[in-house]
């Protein structure tokens, strides 16, 4: 690969370019840190404010997770489902498409990875690979629904994909209470998959105990590298950004917005998917019911954080779960609901949300270097 | 399948598609007041859940059901118009605003019931009453309609008008002219000399009131007491009611009515050994099988898209 040396203006504009990257993500840095501290100043006024100590409160919190290995191990294993939770809206949403449907896709990856992994004999390495591309592609399928309905009729796709959820998990409630119940048991759950399939144990590496936190966790860092990879090197990732940037322009362009729309839907879904083949494969060993709780939609709080940028999703997520984690910890050890870590969550996205704040301070500062040349 | 039909041709049912409906209801006309004020109000559901929790606690420690049912349609209120001040000041996505203030409502009701009453599941604990049922002096007599009408409480009452006067309100009122108007383009409404900001404001503060009019019944009507996270969704469904009515008042109040009927018949036929997560699916299947009809109709006629719809 030959390079043509640059002029002095390319080197010149290059290097301005640079800057202003650097500045706008000190900015953004700056800006998540500072939402962090203030949202947690608000959770320690209410808890102020309703009779609890704070300061022991947040003591348990943040250093409760780190206390015991396993407790590490808890943590991890959350963050894991939430990162891949919040990896897989974070494409439709860099697409400028508002999928609310990480929930159906989630409870569909679970199903696929179970079935296979219950039911279909294989040998090991293939036992553990065949039931996760299987969720992947029943995310992904649950993806494709709302993301072609939008791409081509135009049917509004946050309407859809809350209808889908709504579909999607009553349905796995009537399999996971019906067809797929371990016949014999009284607690309401499937048979548990075969060993081979299990996603191996971070405690049988490590040596110390991890609790369920297992290799899952590398599938989902190689998730956000290669999501990342995707966004940024790729015509497709470049498609995704433009359609998400000015759909007009990108239409204008060239670029077929329609089928750029389906894909951000069918690669979020799969990722979604994959986070089921976790939970089944990883963490539970079985189909329970409601086993993604709220994740779905905490995921989508993680990739606004993350402002969508898929490596610092995995960021946000080990935050978010550090939280959710210490949340239950607090609890136990100073009787101050664990409900107060989704107040903070909440009073974060406010906060992200308040899209004037950051660009004002921007706007500032590039007024001010304008100023000083 | 005759068994089927004699639930369904029941008094007994229809009352009971009244009640299960009252939520979608006014859920579902506070979303559509927003839709139609360009703001999409995906807090409804947390406004509900608030004014649920709200109203219980209040009327649990005040004693009084009315002040109790006050506060929780203000609590409401006042969400719907902190959307409004987090879209219109701050420039937030509304979307992504209403996921925050859902979050908010969750956890914070949670927090608030596990810290007053140390119960993590809801204010059972707490004697907080209902609000009164109305019956029309000699309806009962009136056959199958006395059955069904009776013993209503007051606020499915007022779900069931809220349909006319939304369509009065929308279509034959200056502010309701004024709130279309701004949905439908801010710019050309702001040129004639509109207060936008004002009418959205007040469309999602009348958004909010209708939500918490539909909490408010959850905690204080359909039972009476509050459970976390007790409205299980509604104000999402409520949302698709919304779309799925067309954004035109009747057409949200069958969509609702829709969805009440629908969850009424689940209810029913889980006594009659099918299996009631599966019935309980149709109203969502049609929903979504609507929503591609009529994305579909619209693309072949080409016309624009609404603002709203396309997002």
């Amino acid at each position: 690969m030959t390079t043509t040396p640059m002029t002095a203006i390319e080197t010149e504009d290059r290097r301005q370019y640079r800057a202003t990257r650097r500045r706008d993500f000190a900015v953004d840095l700056s800006m998540a840190l500072a939402t962090i501290l203030a949202a947690l100043a608000i959770g320690f006024l209410v808890m102020l404010a309703t009779g609890n100590d704070p300061i022991r409160a947040y003591e348990a919190m943040l250093t409760g997770p780190l206390d015991r290995s396993f407790r590490v191990g808890r943590w991890l294993e959350d963050a894991t489902t939430l990162t891949l939770l919040g990896l897989s809206v974070a494409i439709p949403f860099r697409a400028r498409q508002i999928s609310l449907g990480a929930e159906s896709q989630v409870y569909a990856g679970a199903l696929a990875a179970a079935t296979v992994a219950i039911f279909l004999p294989l040998p090991p390495v293939f036992a553990v690979i065949v039931p996760m591309a299987a969720a992947a592609a029943a995310g992904a399928g649950m993806g494709l629904v709302p993301g072609s309905m939008k791409a081509r009729l135009g049917a509004n796709e946050i309407v859809a994909t809350l209808m889908l959820n709504a579909i999607v998990v009553r349905v796995y409630d009537y399999l996971v209470n019906g067809p797929l119940k371990e016949s014999g048991s009284s607690a309401v759950h499937s048979k548990n998959i075969q060993p081979d399939s299990a996603l191996t144990p971070l405690t049988d590496w490590f040596g110390v105990p991890l609790g369920r936190a297992n290799i899952g966790l590398g599938v989902m860092l190689l998730t956000a590298v290669a999501l990342w990879l995707l966004l940024t090197r790729t015509p497709l990732g470049y498609r995704i950004r433009m359609t998400g940037a000015n759909p007009d322009f990108a239409a204008y362009g060239g670029i077929r917005v329609p089928r750029v729309i389906e894909w951000s839907f069918v690669i979020g879904g799969a990722v979604a998917g994959l986070a089921g083949a976790h939970l089944v494969q990883g963490v539970y060993g079985r189909l329970e019911p409601g086993l993604a709780g709220s994740l779905a939609f905490e995921g989508i709080v993680v990739a606004l954080l993350a402002r969508n940028n898929p490596l610092v999703v995995v960021v946000a997520g080990l935050f978010y779960s550090y939280l959710r984690a210490g949340g239950d910890i607090m609890e136990q050890q100073t009787d101050v609901g664990t409900e107060i870590v989704v107040v903070i969550q909440a009073v974060i996205v406010l906060l992200v949300t308040a899209q004037a704040l950051p660009n004002l301070l921007k706007r500032r500062i590039a007024r001010k270097q304008v100023g000083i040349r | 399948m005759s068994s089927v039909l004699d639930v369904v041709l029941s008094s007994a049912f229809l009352a009971a598609v009244l009640r299960i409906a009252t939520p979608y209801l006014l859920a579902a006309f506070g979303g559509l007041v927003a839709e139609r004020a360009g703001i999409s109000n995906i807090a409804l559901d947390g406004q509900m859940l608030s004014a649920a929790c709200t109203g219980a606690l209040v009327a649990g420690y005040s004693g009084s059901v009315a002040l109790g049912a006050l506060s929780g349609v203000a609590t409401a209120t006042l969400l719907g118009l902190l959307l409004a001040a987090l879209r219109l000041e701050l420039g937030a996505d509304a979307i992504i605003a209403g996921i925050g203030l859902n979050l908010l409502a969750s956890g914070g009701t949670a927090y608030a019931v596990y810290t007053l009453l140390d119960d993590k599941g809801g204010t059972t604990g707490l004697k907080s009453g209902s609000l009164p049922t109305v019956t029309l002096p000699g309806i009962e007599h009136i056959p199958v309609v006395g059955a069904v009408l009776s013993g209503q409480n007051m606020i499915t009452w007022l779900a069931f008008l809220a349909a006319p006067f939304v369509a009065w309100l929308f279509f034959r009122t200056r502010f309701g002219f004024h709130l279309r108007a701004v949905g439908e383009m801010p710019d050309a409404a702001a040129s004639v000399g509109i207060a936008v900001r004002r009418v959205q404001y007040t469309g999602l503060a009348l958004s909010g009131a209708l939500a918490g009019l539909a909490g408010v019944f959850l905690s204080m009507g359909y039972v009476s007491f509050f459970v976390r996270d007790m409205t299980a969704g509604r104000g999402f469904i409520a949302l698709a009611a919304v779309f799925l009515g067309g954004l035109r008042p009747w057409g949200v109040f069958l969509a609702a009515l829709g969805f009440g009927a629908a969850e009424a018949l689940a209810v029913q036929l889980g006594t009659l050994d099918v299996p009631p997560q599966l019935v309980s699916t149709i109203p969502y299947v049609m929903t979504l099988a609507a929503l591609a009809l009529y994305a579909w109709r619209r693309k072949r006629r080409g016309r624009a898209v609404p603002a709203a719809a396309s997002l």
